[in-house]
C-alpha cells in the first residue's frame, strides 16, 4: 500500500506523443505492432496509442499495478478489443512471465537476431523517476548481451519516456564528467535516439502528469528533480560487444574503476583487485597490434568503449580475477527484487 | 578481642603508617561474616531447612540488616555534583581553552615532547615551547610535567649531548626553574623539579670538575632545600626521584642536602635524609613475596608518615629509636625507591615474582612476537628445503618477511624524512620525524603489521577496513607503545589492590575518605614516578598511521598461484598483501584497505596469537587499581576508565570528578570487578578444542570450510531475468553467509587461542565503564560478557563448597541455562532431577553420547553446568564439593524493574517480579496474551490481519520489543524486530510479514503503554527535561546571543533569520547528570563536525573531539530515558559489587545478570535486594530534578525553540525578559495561555512535512487540493501575532514537576522470590 503510493509520487509522468515511437524516423518504426506498455499512469499515452489505426497497432498490453490507475484503465478493454490491461508491475520480471502464460504473446514470433529489428514487438515505458526507474533503466541494457527478457524474441525496439538527467547519464560520451557505468553499457549494447526534440516536450506541465510546479516549488524548470523529460527510442545492436558470459566481469570492472573516474587507469587498477596492476603489462604489451593496446595514462572517464572491451578481456583472462564478482553489489539490485 | 586472622594481620600492618585509625572501634560485622561458615565440619548434618522458606533467604538474614544502613545513608546524602561551564560555540570569541583543549596547541605540546625524547631535537623543542609560553601562558595543556620534561632535557643536553654549550643550557634551565619557582606561569615545582635542579648542582657545582661559566647563577642546595620545605615536599622523595639517575648521584645529593640542612640547623631534615640512606641500604625483604604471612617488621616501625587531607604525603618522621642500618648492604637507589613506595602508599606493592610474568607479557610483547615469527619462518624454511612450494602460505612466515623488509625500509625512509623536514622553515605544519623516532624502526614495523592484522581479524564479513579507522588504530598503537615504554622506564613498583574496602566499609564517611586518601596517595606516587607524557591529537595519530601503513602496503607482498584458464598452466604472481582503494558506501566515497584474499583466508585458519597485544588479553596479576581517569588496569598500557564517544567533554568531566574525589566508589567497584579471579574451564575447553580441530560445524561453532552448497545456476539463467535475479539474490546471500562464517571462525579462533594460552592460569579481567557507567571487561575477545561459548569456557578462579543450598542453586542454574526458567524454583529443581540421566550422559560423553546439552538455550554453559553437577553428585559428598562454576541471577526485564520502582507502579511491579508472587511472572507472556485478546476483538471487527495472526503471538514474537521499549525503541524499530520474528516462524507468508508486523507493532506498543503507564510517564518526563536542557543557553552566553549580528558583506541583514540561527548555534548544553555513586554522565550527542586531514595515503575526514559543536537536541532527548535507566542499573550493579566485596562474596556481572558461587547465591540475593531498595528509596527522580535545578541554574531557553512544547509545559512558566526593550519583550501569563490555545494548530517542529496527496481526486488532473499551504499559513499567523523570537524563559522554571509516585512500596522487593532469579 504505502509503497505503491510512494512509487506513484515518483513515477507520475505521462506523455501523449505516440507516433514518434512507432513511425517515421523512429528506429523502431514498423507496422502491425504488438506493444507492451509499462507505467501507463492514468493512460494519456495509452489512449493516444489507441488512436493509431489497427494496421499500426495490433495489440496493446498495458501493465499497471496501482489499483487507482488500473481501475481507470480497465474500461479501455471494453472500448477497444486490442487492449489488455493487467494489474501487474512492469518493474518485476515476473510480470512478463505472466504475459506469456496468458498467451498474449503466442502470436509473436521469435525473430532472428541478425535479421534486423523485431518487426512486431515493441516495448514502451514511462520510467519512474527515482531509484527504481534508474535501476530499471540500467537493467534494460543488461538484458541485451544475454538476449534475455523480451530480447529472447529478437532485437525488440523500446521507446522510453524518462527524465533528462537519467538520459544524459545513459548517453554520456567518453571524456565527459557524466560518463558512468550505465553510459558504457548502453553504448556497448544499443543504439539510442531522441524520438522527439526535447524542446517539444517543454514546458513540462503541458505534456506530463501530474503537473508538479504548483505542488512543489517555484524552482526553475531545469532545477526540478526529474525534469525535464525526454522521449527516446532504443534498439539493441546486432553485434553485441559484451559476451554473455562476461557480463558480470563488465559489471565488476566498470563499477570498481568508475569509483575513481578522474584517475588515470594506471593508478586506478589497484582498486580492481589486489595485484591487478599486473594487467597493465598486458594492456600495453608492445607485441600487440596498436589497436589492441590501451593508453593507461587515460583517465577512467576518458576510456572508449574499445578500451573497456580490452580491459575486461584482460581481466577475464587473468587467473587471479576475484571469484566473487557480485558481492556487495548493491547498485545492481534491479528489477526482480520484489518488495 | 580481635582474632589475629590473616586479614587482620594485614590491617595491623597498614595502620602503622596511617593516621591513627586504631583508635576507632571496629564494626563487629567484619568478623561475623558467615560466608565461610560452610567450612564448618558440622555443615552437612546440621542447618535445618525451613519448610516454606523464602528460598533465597539465608536462615540468618537479620544480622545483615544493619550493614545496609550506611549505604542507605550514603544514598540519601546530598550528592557532590561535578559542574563545569558549557562549551561555547566554535565561532565565538570565548573559546573555552581553559577547559577544552585546543587541538593545534595539543599538537605542539606533543611535538615538544617527541623532540625532547632521547634528546632528539631539544633546540627545536625549546623554540616551540618558548613560543607556546608566550602565546598560551597558563593554559592547562602546558602542564607542569612539560616544564619538568624540558628542565631535565636542558640539563641532559648540558651533561651529555652539547657539552660545549653547557653554560647556555644550564642557564636556560635555571631561567625556566625561576619561572616555575616564582609562579609566573602558574606552574608549581614538584619533587621532580627540585630533583632536577639538585642534580644540576651535583653535576656542575663549582667544586665539580665540570664547571660552568661563573656567570651562571645556579640555585644552591640551601636555596633548594628552603623552597622544598616551603612547599612541604619531603626531601626523601626528592632524593629518590627519577630525575636522579644513579646511586652515585643520589648519595651525592643526600650528602649535599644534609650539609645544607646542617648549615640551616634543620635537625629533622638531617634525620629524614639519614632515614632515606638507611632505606636505600636495606636489601629487599625476601618475605615481601609472601604477603599473607609477613609479620609486622621491625624496620617499618621506625617511620611515621603524615598525610594531608587530600592524602598526599606531607611529612615523614623518624621515631627516636636508632636507625638500624644494615651496613653490609651498600646504599642503592633502587632499594630506596622500592621501600619508599611502600611507606608512601601505606600498602604493599605487588610482590615481584607474581608481577613478573605480567610485566614480561606487557613489556616484551613485540620482542616476543618477533622471536616467534622468526622461529616459525626458520622452521618453514627448513621444511621448504625438502618440500618446496608447499606450506609457504603461512601467516607467520608472511608477517616475518614483511617485517624484515619493512624495518629496513622504515629506517631509510625516516632518515630521509628527517633530513627533508629539517629544511622546512619553522612553525609550519606538523613534522612527523620526531614522532617516528620515538620507537625503534623494528618496533614500528611490527606494530603496523600486527595492528592491521588484528583489525582485519575483527573486521569480519565486510572484508575491508575503513582507512580512517585503520590509520587511527596504528597511530594510536604507536602512541600507546611509546607511553608504555615511558611507564616502564623507571621500573615503578605497582600498587596492589586492597583485599576489601578499607576498614570502614565503602559507604561510611570515614570509609569514603579513607578510600579517597589512599587513591590520591597512590596516584600521586605513580605520577611522580612515571615520566609525564602528553596525549596525541587525532591528527598526529592519523599522520603517523598513514606513514607506516603506506610503507607496509608497499613492501608487504604475497605470492599467489593459480591456473590460467586458457593454457591450463599454473602461474604464480607476486601481489600486494594490502591494497588501498575506494568504495562507495551509501553514496559516500570511502577509502578502504583491502586484504589480499589469500591473506584473509589464512586469518581464519592460522594461529592468530601473535596479533594479540597484551591489552587485548586477560591479566595474570590483579589489575592495577583505578588511580585516576587514565591510570589503572594494565600495568603499562595506558587505559582510560571510561570509553568515550569521541567526546572530550566526557573526559573533562570525569577528570574533574576524579580530582574532586566524587567517584571513589566507581573506582572501587571497578576494582572489585577487576579482581575477580577467573580460570579456563578445562573440561569444556577440551570439548571445544576437539570440535574446533575437527573443523566441522557443531552447534554454534562455525565449520572450517563453509559447508553450505553454493546455489546452482538455473538452466534458464541467461534468458530469464527473473530466474537470474533469484539466483543472484541467493548467490549473494550465500557469499554473505560464507563471509560471516569466515568472521565467526576468526572470532572463535581468538577465543580458543586465548583459552589455550591461559589454560593453567588464574587470570583477571580489568574493567572500565561506558559513558553511562555500565562496566565492561577491557579484554575484548574472551570475557564473561561474551557469547555462550566464552561464558562456557570461563569459571571462577576460586572454589567454594556447595552446601545444600548451593547444590539446589546449581540445579536451578542448570535448568535456567537449558531454557526451563519460567517455572517456580521447585519445579526447576524437579526438572533437573528428572533429566539426571541426560545430564550424566552430557557430562560423560559430550560428543559421543546423546548430546542433550546441545539442545539447551545456552549450550556450552549448560555443558559446563552438567559436568559440574555430575562431578558434585559423584564426589561422594555433594555438599562438600568445591564448586567454581558461576551461578547467575538475572533481573527479569531489568529496565522495567527500574521504571516500576521509580514510579511506584503497582501493576508494573507485579509484572516484573518486584512484588511477592509464588511463581515467576513473565511480562513477555503477559503482553503476548494481551495482544491476543486484542486480536480477538479485531477479528470481530472483521480485520483480516487479525485473523491471520491469531494464535501465532508467542512470547518470543513480542519479547525483544517489550524489552527494548524501556530503552526507547521506536515504532520503526519495533516493526523490524517483529517482522524478523514473524519471518522466523515460517508459518506466515513472507510477503505478508511486513504488513503484519506493521499492524502488530502498533498493537504491541499500545499494550505495553497500557501496562507500563507509569513507565511511560517517567519516560515522557525525562524526555521533556532533556529536550528543554538541550535547547537552553548558558547565562554567560546570553548577551552574545542577542547582540545584533553585523550585516553580511552582501549587505543583507535578514535579522530574523540570523537571530534564530544564532540561537541555534548557541544551543550547546548537553544533558548531564550524576549517578548516586557520583559519576557525572555527559550525553555526547552533538552535530557531527569533521576535519579533512591530508596524509601520505589519502585525505581522511575525522572528527575533532576538541571542538564541540551544537547539541543534537533530538538525540539528546530520545536517548536520555534509556541512558538514565542504564546509569541506574549500572549503579545497582556497582552497589551490589561493593557489598559483595565487603561480605567476601565473589562477584561478576553482565549488566543485569549477577554471578557468584552457588554457595553464595543466597547471600548475594539478599544484597541484590538491599541495594535495589536502598537505591530506589533515595527518591531518585526528585534528586535528579534537584540536580537539574542546580546544574542549569540561570540557563535560559529561547521561546522560539520550544514553540511546540509550550502547551505541555506547566502553567507557571515565568516568562522573563532580558533585553532593554521592556514593552515588547515581556509576556504575561495570559499570553502564555493564549499560546497554549493557539499552539494546537502549530506543526511540530521536527515532524517531516508531509505532502498530503488525496488520491481520490486523481481523475481531475488539473485540480489538486493543497492542504499543506493552509498549514504553513497557520504557523505564520501565530508567530506574527505573538513575536516570540527574542523571548527567553528560565530553564528551571520550565522543567515539569516529577511524576507522582504510585502506591508500590519498593521495600516489598525484599520478599520477592523471583526479582532476580
Amino acid at each position: 500500500m504505502i509503497q505503491s503510493r510512494s512509487r506513484l509520487r515518483m513515477n507520475g509522468v505521462h506523455i501523449s506523443h505516440p507516433h514518434s515511437f512507432l513511425s517515421g524516423k523512429s528506429l523502431g518504426a514498423g507496422e502491425n505492432k504488438v506493444v507492451i506498455e509499462a507505467y501507463p499512469g492514468p493512460g494519456a499515452l495509452s489512449r493516444a496509442l489507441l488512436r493509431l489505426p489497427k494496421s499500426k497497432i495490433r495489440k496493446l498490453i498495458i501493465l499497471e499495478s496501482w489499483d487507482r490507475f488500473y481501475q481507470y484503465l480497465k474500461p479501455l478493454e471494453a472500448v477497444d478489443p486490442r487492449v489488455t490491461v493487467l494489474p501487474i508491475d512492469g518493474y518485476t520480471w515476473d510480470s512478463y512471465s505472466v504475459i506469456e502464460e496468458k498467451g498474449l504473446l503466442d502470436d509473436v514470433m521469435k525473430h532472428d537476431w541478425n535479421a534486423g529489428i523485431h518487426p512486431e514487438l515493441h516495448f514502451i515505458a514511462q520510467l519512474p523517476h527515482g531509484v527504481y526507474g534508474e535501476q530499471f533503466f540500467s537493467q534494460l541494457f543488461r538484458c541485451m548481451p544475454t538476449k534475455s527478457w523480451l530480447f529472447k524474441y529478437g532485437r525488440v525496439p523500446m521507446s522510453l519516456v524518462l527524465s533528462q538527467p537519467m538520459w544524459d547519464r545513459g548517453t554520456a560520451p567518453y571524456a565527459t564528467n557524466a560518463r558512468c557505468k550505465v553510459s558504457v553499457i548502453a553504448e556497448a549494447t544499443s543504439q539510442l535516439q531522441n524520438a522527439v526534440r526535447p524542446s517539444e516536450l517543454q514546458p513540462y506541465d503541458d505534456h506530463f502528469h501530474p503537473s508538479t510546479s504548483r505542488v512543489v516549488s517555484k524552482k526553475a524548470e531545469s532545477k526540478r528533480a526529474g525534469q525535464p523529460h525526454v522521449a527516446v527510442n532504443v534498439v539493441p545492436h546486432q553485434d553485441q560487444l559484451i559476451r554473455s558470459d562476461q557480463l558480470d566481469h563488465w559489471d565488476y570492472v566498470l563499477r570498481r574503476l568508475f569509483v575513481l573516474k578522474s584517475t588515470p587507469l594506471k593508478n586506478a587498477m589497484n582498486s580492481l583487485a589486489p595485484g591487478a596492476p599486473t594487467l597493465l603489462k598486458v594492456l600495453t604489451d608492445p607485441e600487440l597490434p596498436p589497436e589492441e593496446r590501451v593508453n593507461i595514462n587515460d583517465k577512467i572517464k576518458n576510456l572508449t568503449i574499445k578500451d573497456w572491451a580490452l580491459i575486461v578481456r584482460a581481466f577475464y583472462n587473468w587467473p587471479f580475477s576475484p571469484e566473487d564478482l557480485t558481492f556487495s553489489n548493491a547498485e545492481d539490485f534491479g528489477p526482480g527484487r520484489e518488495g | 578481642m580481635i582474632p589475629l586472622t590473616k586479614r587482620s594481620t594485614r590491617r595491623l600492618e597498614t595502620t602503622l603508617v596511617s593516621y591513627s585509625r586504631q583508635s576507632l572501634p571496629r564494626p563487629a560485622r567484619l568478623y561475623s561474616s558467615p560466608s565461610k561458615s560452610a567450612h564448618a565440619p558440622a555443615f552437612a548434618t546440621s542447618v535445618p531447612q525451613p519448610e516454606a522458606p523464602l528460598p533465597y533467604l539465608p536462615p540468618n538474614l537479620e544480622r545483615e540488616f544493619s550493614k545496609t544502613k550506611e549505604m542507605a545513608t550514603f544514598l540519601h546524602e546530598r550528592q557532590s555534583y561535578t559542574i563545569l561551564p558549557t562549551p561555547a560555540p566554535a565561532d565565538s570569541s570565548d573559546t573555552n581553552t581553559m577547559i577544552f583543549p585546543d587541538t593545534a596547541l595539543q599538537n605542539m605540546v606533543s611535538i615538544i615532547e617527541a623532540c625532547v625524547h632521547n634528546l632528539y631535537d631539544v633546540p627545536r623543542a625549546k623554540t616551540v615551547f618558548e613560543g607556546l609560553r608566550r602565546r598560551h601562558r597558563c593554559d592547562p595543556l602546558l602542564h607542569g610535567g612539560l616544564y619538568n620534561l624540558l628542565l631535565d632535557a636542558y640539563i641532559e643536553m648540558a651533561s651529555v649531548k652539547e657539552v660545549e654549550k653547557r653554560s647556555h643550557w644550564v642557564e636556560d634551565a635555571c631561567a625556566l626553574f625561576e619561572v616555575m619557582e616564582n609562579g609566573k606561569d602558574k606552574v608549581t615545582p614538584t619533587a621532580n623539579t627540585y630533583a632536577i635542579m639538585l642534580r644540576a648542582w651535583v653535576l656542575f657545582n663549582p667544586s665539580s670538575h665540570r664547571l660552568v661559566a661563573s656567570t651562571v647563577d645556579m640555585p644552591t642546595p640551601i636555596m633548594l632545600l628552603r623552597a622544598m620545605i616551603d612547599r612541604q615536599i619531603p626531601v626523601a622523595l626528592v632524593v629518590a626521584d627519577r630525575a636522579i639517575r644513579t646511586t652515585k648521584e643520589a648519595s651525592e645529593a643526600i650528602k649535599m642536602l644534609s650539609k645544607a640542612a646542617v648549615d640551616m640547623n634543620l635537625g629533622k631534615v638531617v634525620n629524614e635524609l639519614g632515614m632515606a640512606e638507611a632505606l636505600g641500604s636495606r636489601a629487599p625483604d625476601p618475605l615481601d613475596n609472601v604477603p599473607e604471612a609477613t609479620p609486622v617488621t621491625r624496620a617499618k616501625q621506625q617511620m611515621q608518615v603524615t598525610h594531608a587531607q587530600d592524602g598526599s604525603v606531607t611529612d615523614f618522621g623518624v621515631s627516636e629509636t636508632a636507625v638500624e642500618v644494615e651496613h653490609e648492604v651498600p646504599f642503592n637507589l633502587a632499594n630506596l625507591r622500592k621501600h619508599l613506595a611502600q611507606v608512601i602508599l601505606a600498602r604493599r606493592v605487588l610482590p615481584e615474582d607474581v608481577a613478573a610474568r605480567q610485566k614480561l607479557l606487557e613489556e616484551s610483547v613485540y620482542d616476543v612476537a618477533v622471536e616467534r615469527l622468526k622461529h616459525q619462518a626458520e622452521l618453514f624454511d627448513e621444511i621448504g628445503l625438502t618440500n618446496k612450494g608447499l606450506g609457504n602460505n603461512d601467516l607467520r612466515k608472511w608477517m616475518w618477511e614483511w617485517h624484515q623488509k619493512l624495518k629496513v625500509r622504515l629506517k631509510a625512509e625516516i632518515a630521509t624524512l628527517a633530513v627533508e623536514e629539517s629544511k622546512l622553515s619553522d612553525g609550519r605544519g606538523i613534522r612527523l620525524s620526531p614522532f617516528l623516532t620515538l620507537l625503534k624502526p623494528e618496533k614500528l614495523s611490527l606494530i603496523t603489521i600486527l595492528e592491521l592484522m588484528h583489525l582485519q581479524g575483527g573486521a569480519g564479513a565486510s572484508k575491508v577496513m575503513k582507512i580512517a579507522r585503520a590509520l587511527l588504530s596504528v597511530g594510536r598503537a604507536v602512541e600507546i607503545e611509546y607511553k608504555a615504554e615511558m611507564c616502564k622506564k623507571n621500573n615503578i613498583t605497582m600498587p596492589s589492590n586492597p583485599a576489601r574496602g578499607g576498614d570502614h566499609g565503602y559507604f561510611s564517611r570515614l570509609g569514603y575518605r579513607d578510600l579517597h586518601a589512599r587513591r590520591v596517595a597512590a596516584a600521586k606516587y605513580m605520577e611522580d614516578a612515571e615520566e609525564w607524557t602528553s596525549d596525541w591529537s587525532q591528527i598526529i595519530r592519523v599522520k603517523v598511521g598513514a606513514f607506516l601503513v603506506d610503507l607496509l602496503m608497499d613492501v608487504g607482498t604475497v605470492v599467489r598461484t593459480a591456473v590460467d584458464r586458457r593454457t591450463g598452466e599454473t602461474v604464480s604472481e607476486e601481489q600486494p598483501a594490502f591494497v588501498h582503494s575506494y568504495e562507495y558506501q551509501r553514496g559516500h566515497k570511502l577509502g578502504v584497505i583491502k586484504l589480499n584474499s589469500i591473506v584473509a583466508e589464512r586469518i581464519a585458519k592460522d594461529t592468530v596469537r601473535e596479533t594479540l597485544h597484551p591489552r587485548h588479553l586477560p591479566m595474570l596479576v590483579k589489575p592495577k587499581p583505578w588511580l585516576g581517569h587514565d591510570e589503572g588496569g594494565y600495568l603499562y598500557n595506558k587505559t582510560s576508565v571510561m570509553r568515550y564517544k569521541e567526546s572530550t567533554e566526557q573526559q573533562i568531566y570525569l577528570r574533574q570528578a576524579s580530582n574532586l574525589g566524587n567517584v571513589e566508589l566507581v573506582y572501587a567497584a571497578l576494582d572489585v570487578l577487576s579482581t575477580t579471579p577467573w580460570k579456563i574451564n578445562r573440561d569444556v575447553f577440551e570439548v571445544v578444542l576437539k570440535v574446533w580441530n575437527s573443523g566441522e560445524r557443531f552447534h554454534k561453532l562455525p565449520p572450517a570450510v563453509y559447508d553450505q552448497p553454493e546455489p546452482q545456476k538455473p538452466e534458464d539463467f541467461d534468458f530469464d531475468p527473473k530466474a537470474k535475479a533469484i539466483y543472484i539474490t541467493r548467490q549473494r546471500a550465500w557469499y554473505n553467509d560464507k563471509a560471516n562464517n569466515h568472521s565467526d571462525r576468526c572470532n572463535v579462533n581468538y577465543k580458543v587461542e586465548i583459552a589455550r594460552t591461559f589454560l593453567g592460569d588464574t587470570f583477571y579481567l580489568p574493567h572500565n565503564v561506558d559513558f553511562r557507567g555500565r562496566a565492561y571487561p577491557i579484554p575484548p575477545h574472551l570475557n564473561h560478557i561474551g557469547d555462550d561459548l566464552s561464558r562456557g569456557l570461563l569459571k571462577f578462579g576460586e572454589s567454594k563448597p556447595l552446601g545444600e543450598r548451593g547444590l539446589r542453586w546449581l540445579k536451578i542454574h542448570l535448568s535456567n541455562l537449558y531454557g526451563f526458567d519460567k517455572a517456580s524454583f521447585n519445579d526447576r529443581v524437579a526438572f533437573v532431577d528428572q533429566h539426571l540421566a541426560d545430564i550424566y550422559d552430557s557430562a560423560e560423553k559430550p560428543l559421543e553420547g546423546r548430546r542433550w546439552w546441545t539442545t539447551a538455550d545456552d549450550a556450552w554453559q549448560c555443558l559446563a553446568a552438567c559436568i559440574e553437577l555430575r562431578n558434585a553428585l559423584e564426589s561422594g559428598d555433594p555438599h562438600a564439593f568445591e564448586s567454581s562454576l558461576p551461578v547467575h541471577q538475572d533481573g527479569t526485564c531489568n529496565g522495567l524493574q527500574h521504571y516500576a520502582a521509580l514510579g511506584g507502579d503497582d501493576r508494573g511491579a507485579r509484572q516484573v517480579n518486584l512484588d511477592v508472587t509464588d511463581k515467576p511472572s513473565d511480562v513477555y507472556t503477559y503482553v503476548a496474551n494481551m495482544v491476543e485478546e486484542q486480536l480477538v476483538k479485531d477479528i470481530e471487527k472483521g480485520n483480516p490481519m487479525a485473523q491471520l495472526l491469531s494464535g501465532k503471538i508467542a512470547r518470543k514474537v513480542v519479547k525483544q520489543t517489550v524489552m527494548t521499549t524501556v530503552y526507547g525503541v521506536t515504532f520503526i524499530g519495533a516493526r523490524e524486530q517483529i517482522e524478523k520474528q514473524l519471518k522466523d516462524r515460517l508459518d506466515i507468508p513472507v510477503e505478508e510479514c511486513w504488513l503484519a508486523a506493521n499492524y502488530l507493532a502498533k498493537l504491541v506498543l499500545h499494550c505495553i503503554g497500557d501496562l507500563f503507564s507509569a513507565a511511560k510517564d517517567i519516560q515522557n518526563w525525562l524526555n521533556t527535561c532533556a529536550r528543554l536542557i538541550a535547547k537552553s543557553i548558558p547565562p554567560e552566553r546570553l548577551s552574545d546571543t542577542l547582540r545584533p549580528t553585523p550585516p553580511s558583506q552582501k549587505g543583507r541583514p535578514a535579522p530574523e533569520q540570523t537571530l534564530y540561527a544564532r540561537m541555534r548555534k548557541e544551543q550547546m548544553t548537553s544533558v548531564i547528570w550524576t549517578t548516586p555513586l557520583g559519576l557525572p554522565i555527559v550525553q555526547p550527542y552533538r552535530q557531527e563536525k569533521r576535519k579533512q586531514i591530508m596524509t601520505s595515503l589519502q585525505s581522511v575526514f575525522i572528527s575533532d573531539p576538541n571542538s564541540p559543536a551544537m547539541v543534537n537536541s533530538q538525540k539528546q532527548a530520545s536517548a536520555f530515558p534509556p541512558n538514565f535507566v542504564h546509569s541506574l542499573d549500572a549503579t545497582h550493579m556497582m552497589l551490589t559489587a561493593l557489598e559483595c566485596r565487603t561480605r567476601n562474596i565473589t562477584f561478576a556481572s553482565v549488566h543485569d545478570s549477577y554471578w557468584t558461587h552457588a554457595a553464595s547465591v543466597d547471600d548475594m540475593s539478599v544484597i541484590i535486594r538491599e541495594t535495589f531498595i536502598g537505591l530506589h528509596s533515595s527518591n531518585v527522580l526528585q534528586r535528579l530534578h534537584e540536580e537539574f535545578c542546580e546544574r542549569y541554574k540561570g540557563y535560559k531557553v529561547p521561546l522560539p525553540s520550544i514553540r511546540t512544547m509550550i502547551p505541555k509545559l506547566p502553567r507557571t512558566a515565568n516568562i522573563l525578559q532580558i533585553s532593554d526593550d521592556k514593552e515588547s519583550r515581556t509576556l504575561d501569563e495570559q499570553a502564555v495561555e493564549d499560546l497554549r490555545l493557539k499552539a494546537g494548530g502549530l506543526p511540530i517542529e521536527e515532524e517531516p512535512e508531509e505532502v498530503e496527496e488525496d488520491q481520490g481526486e486523481e481523475e481531475d488532473e488539473e485540480e489538486k487540493p493543497k492542504k499543506k499551504k493552509a498549514k504553513r499559513g497557520g504557523k505564520r499567523v501565530v508567530s506574527s501575532e505573538l513575536n516570540l523570537d527574542d523571548k527567553f524563559v528560565n530553564l528551571t522554571d520550565l522543567l515539569p514537576p516529577v511524576p507522582k509516585k504510585g502506591i508500590f512500596d519498593v521495600d516489598r522487593v525484599k520478599n520477592s522470590l523471583y526479582f532476580f532469579s
